[in-house]
């Protein structure tokens, strides 16, 4: 239908999204949009994102004191410190777009409420994905998802803003989120070599 | 014209060809378009996908377009 009407680069993702090897994202396409108004600035969208990072540290640091076994502590705790490794990443875009260089507090005194990543709470996430919190592989899974889901939010955004130098800062973003999937991804093969 | 989408080839690329496209083309360049019904794209959907059900491919296709590769399913 689309190649009758004129457009040049249309190609069929053969066998559709059951032949797709990768993390998916779920929920409706607004999901998480509320967070972002189409209008911001780029430093605005930065803003928005380091408060994703924060609140997606704040829920590996309450699953941490949530579980018994030693070994998903300490990983929650790895992957709340890998949270701040991100945080910084953005401060430092802050800074390319801005010139203005601002500590990690200060930054985080921009954020009115942090978000989780994604944009599902909590709560959502847990019922979404029923992970057993005792098992490294299903937390790095959980971890993973979130990321995608991380990914999916920033695209979506960027593809509703309406100035473009948001839009490329959330392609940006969106990069990084796929970076740190790519990360993951190697992290838990090498786990499971391990196993 | 209509009988043009009959005439007209699509090439098909795989899962693995699909995201070397978008990582080749972070810039937003390329559109994943699910066609499917809202529900199936609620249930999954590649990360950044637009929803775009079938029936209403007709009437909303100048929301894509015609020069960005679209990759659909």
């Amino acid at each position: 239908m689309l190649a009758g009407k004129g457009f040049r680069k249309v190609y069929n993702l053969t066998g559709g999204i059951k032949a797709w090897k990768k993390e998916v994202a779920v929920g409706p396409e607004e999901t998480g949009l509320h967070l972002f108004t189409r209008e911001e600035s780029p430093e605005e969208a930065v803003v928005i994102g380091f408060g994703l990072e924060m609140g997606l540290r704040d829920f590996y640091l309450s699953m941490q004191s949530k579980v018994s076994l030693e070994t998903t502590k300490v990983l929650f705790g790895k992957l709340a410190d890998i949270e701040i490794l991100h945080q910084q990443r953005l401060v430092d875009l802050y800074r390319e777009i801005t010139g203005t260089s601002l500590t990690m507090t200060e930054f985080a005194g921009k954020i009115a409420e942090p978000a989780l990543e994604g944009g599902l709470t909590t709560e959502e996430y847990l019922q979404l994905y029923a992970v057993d919190v005792d098992s490294e592989i299903e937390v790095l899974g959980l971890a993973m998802a979130i990321e995608a889901q991380a990914l999916d939010l920033y695209l979506r955004a960027a593809e509703r803003s309406d100035k473009q130098a948001t839009k490329q800062v959330l392609l940006q973003i969106a990069e990084e989120e796929r970076s740190h999937i790519a990360r993951l991804s190697s992290y838990i093969d090498h786990q499971q070599e391990l196993v | 014209m209509k009988w043009m989408q009959f005439f007209t080839p699509v090439s098909s690329i795989n899962w693995e060809e699909a995201l070397q496209f978008a990582e080749q083309k972070p810039d937003g360049e390329v559109i994943f378009l699910d066609v499917r019904q809202p529900k199936e794209y609620n249930h999954g959907h590649l990360p950044g996908a637009k929803l775009l059900p079938l029936g209403d491919l007709d009437s909303r296709s100048a929301e894509l377009g015609k020069d960005k590769p679209i990759v659909i399913y």
